[in-house]
């Protein structure tokens, strides 16, 4: 999705709100959390941050949200800069992880709640309810207790509390997480459309990839506080800045294979391959997705190698074969049958394939040449 | 006789076996159900029984007493109102000042109580506070100072305590940052609860002394505060429990929602912890009600409560009068039973279930 969708998307709504996150610092006693983080959110845009447990992505939300105070930084929202404004006083929305619902409240008087400390009117407040409610599919429930509903209508009556005031920003953390694998696909088709009816400006934090691939318009990917990279999935997917976000992204992971450049060629495991925009001499790292390579008959191939399992996944055979003390994962048709322990090659459209410093993790601009063979 | 043997297992299950093993997880065997109902039942003679001696014995004659035990009424001995009529009839006046000083101390110190103790465990479960180790000691210190010139030098008072404070205040801000070590607030828990830790019989002299200075004696202000302060080390403990057991989510999501930390702790958390609050509530209650030693150094005449009332049965030349202490000690008991049963409703289990997860 270009800038220019993006855009497009965010005319639907004139109350969608741009968020600037400035040089954002915090940290917790002798733990720096977050570290200089600067992300600009379009308005309406679906943002996710991404990125492994204790990376400071929650963190970053919260100080969004103002339930942490950052210790350098500003966040401006809209035209106002609201680092120092107390969180009720934001008008940001956000999900928890745990819901959070008000045990001792119906899901009625849960999602009105917003309105109530607002002193809007009871009748309004309850044709505002019945809205929100309506939009979730919650309207059925609304005399019932949190304790009386399952995970993923509790899921639903905190979305409902959090769209029920519309405010400018939406603030997610993980919250699909607590639902079982066939609820998360489901509500996350939920939420991506209701996101884009609404068309207000979104963060949410997960640290499941295949989340951050299917709602986000930009993932932003995370890693001991610091912002790795940002784009669109498909860039962070396709063109992944470092060897920390090629790593992160896709499932399997990425294969990686230590080597070293010498004269304008990758060398490692007795292999030699050309590089074009040839980089300088070092340790290198060469990364290929398992859907790009093929096992294919010994000596066929580039990477000479042992097969260690194939697991049928359903859709795809899953061949883990050894290259010395490297682990290479290759995505085979569901047909494909191999023995344990047999010698295979691993061959793969080189121009497909990454390189990365391997000392500071950062891709390389080299690229590996095509092998006619 | 293998383990696994399946005939083995079948006779296991079967005739006189049943009786000892408990049909599922979570239920009683025949056995322990006879066993658990008999400890009970017994128990609960033990415990009902003086209840009804009480209220035997509060319709017995001087002479059904003295002339050894008389067990049923009507039976045994003919019922008879006098000690009611003499207490509630004809010294009515006696019986009644006494009862609303017992409930207007207990209430307001009650009532004190749980504000300042719910809002101190509040602060405790919500807000980290790390005073200096330094500084509390700085603070002594000037306290101690203007205290002993006060006594001692005989300066004046308010002279002592402005300079004191001044200089607590000087010396925190110029050398509070060399002090390292601090405490958090598991030290000022514990510190509250180490108060309980003296009995509180060896306070009662001291104490007696300082509203005794302050011309306090006998008054229902004295054993009000007294009360407060002895039982807010409890109530702090225990509601700071309940407190901490809130998830902190719902505060923050209540904030977000726009509500104001009043809103909050009114709209969210106090309905919440109304478990712990009934339970507080009924503890301090009780103790207030039915606390003998320090109301009866504090108070004389005026301030008499209904333990003091009770005592006062006892003695004099006509010996112990058990009709009439009966029949003080059942409408003493009578509110507490009340106030039990409606804050019962409350006590409920569960209240927080599908706050946050399932």
């Amino acid at each position: 999705m270009s800038v220019a969708d993006i855009e497009a998307a965010s005319t639907a709504t004139s109350r969608a709100q741009k968020l600037s996150i400035r040089g954002l610092n915090k940290s917790f006693g002798a733990v720096h959390v977050v570290k200089d983080l600067s992300i600009d959110v379009e308005p309406g845009e679906f943002l996710v941050l991404l990125g492994p447990s204790g990376c400071g992505k929650t963190t970053g939300l919260r100080m969004i949200a103002g339930l942490e105070v950052a210790d350098s930084g500003q966040i401006v929202l809209g035209d106002s800069d609201v680092t120092s404004v107390l969180p009720k006083y934001r008008d940001v929305a956000m999900v928890f992880q745990s819901y959070a619902l008000y045990p001792h409240k119906t899901v009625a008087d849960n999602i009105g709640f917003p309105l109530k400390v607002r002193g809007l009117p009871i009748e309004q407040r309850a044709a505002a309810v019945r809205e929100a409610a309506a939009q979730v599919h919650m309207d059925d429930y609304l005399d019932r207790y949190p304790r009386q509903l399952s995970g993923g209508q509790r899921q639903r009556v905190a979305l409902a509390r959090a769209i029920v005031r519309r405010p400018s920003v939406f603030l997610m953390d993980e919250p699909l997480s607590n639902l079982d694998a066939k609820l998360r696909g489901y509500m996350r088709a939920e939420l991506k459309h209701m996101q884009h009816e609404l068309g207000v400006t979104t963060v949410y934090v997960t640290h499941d990839q295949v989340e951050a691939m299917t709602l986000a318009h930009r993932v932003a990917i995370m890693d001991e506080g610091v912002l790795q990279q940002i784009g669109t999935p498909r860039d962070v997917y396709d063109r992944p800045a470092n060897l920390f976000v090629a790593g992160f992204m896709g499932s399997p992971s990425m294969n990686f294979i230590r080597g070293s450049v010498e004269n304008g060629r990758f060398e490692s495991h007795g292999v030699s391959l050309p590089l074009v925009d040839a980089a300088p001499g070092g340790d290198v790292v060469m990364g290929f997705r398992p859907e790009d390579a093929q096992v294919v008959d010994p000596g066929a191939g580039l990477f000479d190698a042992k097969v260690f399992t194939a697991e049928l996944t359903g859709d795809v055979t899953l061949v883990t074969v050894a290259l010395g003390d490297t682990s290479l994962a290759v995505k085979m048709p569901k047909e494909y049958e191999v023995d344990y322990d047999s010698a295979v090659a691993v061959t793969l459209p080189l121009p497909q394939a990454f390189l990365f410093d391997a000392r500071s993790g950062q891709r390389l601009p080299a690229r590996f040449a095509e092998v006619a063979r | 006789m293998t383990f696994g043997d399946p005939t083995q297992r079948a006779r296991g299950s079967s005739g006189i076996g049943r009786f000892f093993e408990a049909p599922q997880i979570g239920r009683m065997s025949p056995a322990s159900r006879l066993i658990v109902y008999s400890l009970l039942l017994f128990w609960s003679a033990f415990v009902l029984f003086p209840l009804y001696w009480i209220v035997i014995t509060s319709v017995k004659l001087p002479i059904d007493v003295n002339d050894g035990p008389a067990y049923l009424p009507f039976i045994d001995f003919a019922p008879n109102m006098h000690a009611w009529r003499d207490l509630l009839v004809l010294d009515l006046a006696e019986t009644v000042k006494p009862y609303r000083n017992s409930v207007i101390i207990a209430l307001f110190a009650t009532i004190a109580c749980m504000l300042i103790g719910s809002m101190a465990a509040y602060a405790l479960a919500r807000i980290e506070y790390k005073p200096k180790f330094g500084t509390i000691l700085l603070f002594v210190v000037a306290m101690v100072g203007a205290s002993v010139s006060v006594g001692i030098w005989g300066v004046d008072w308010r002279l002592a305590a402005a300079s004191a404070g001044a200089i607590f205040v000087l010396l925190a801000r110029a050398l509070g940052r060399r002090f390292k070590r601090s405490v958090g607030n598991g030290d000022i828990l514990f510190w509250m609860i180490s108060q309980r830790i003296l009995p509180p019989v060896v306070t009662v002299v001291p104490v007696y002394m300082m509203f005794q200075s302050v011309r306090l004696l006998d008054t229902h202000f004295a054993l009000i505060v007294t009360y407060t302060v002895v039982n807010l080390p409890i109530v702090v403990w225990l509601m700071y429990d309940f407190f901490s057991g809130i998830p902190k989510d719902l505060e923050e999501s209540a904030q977000l929602d726009g509500a104001s930390r009043l809103t909050v702790f009114y709209e969210i958390v106090l309905p919440l912890a109304r478990t712990g609050l009934a339970a507080t509530t009924l503890l301090v209650l009780i103790f207030s009600w039915n606390e003998y030693v320090v109301a009866l150094f504090l108070s004389t005449t005026n301030a008499q409560t209904m333990p003091i009332l009770v005592a006062a049965m006892n003695g004099g030349e006509k010996g112990v009068l058990w009709w009439k202490m009966c029949v003080v000690i059942i409408i003493m008991i009578i509110p507490v039973v009340l106030m039990a049963l409606v804050l019962q409703r409350f006590i409920s289990k569960g209240i927080l279930l599908g706050a946050v997860k399932g």
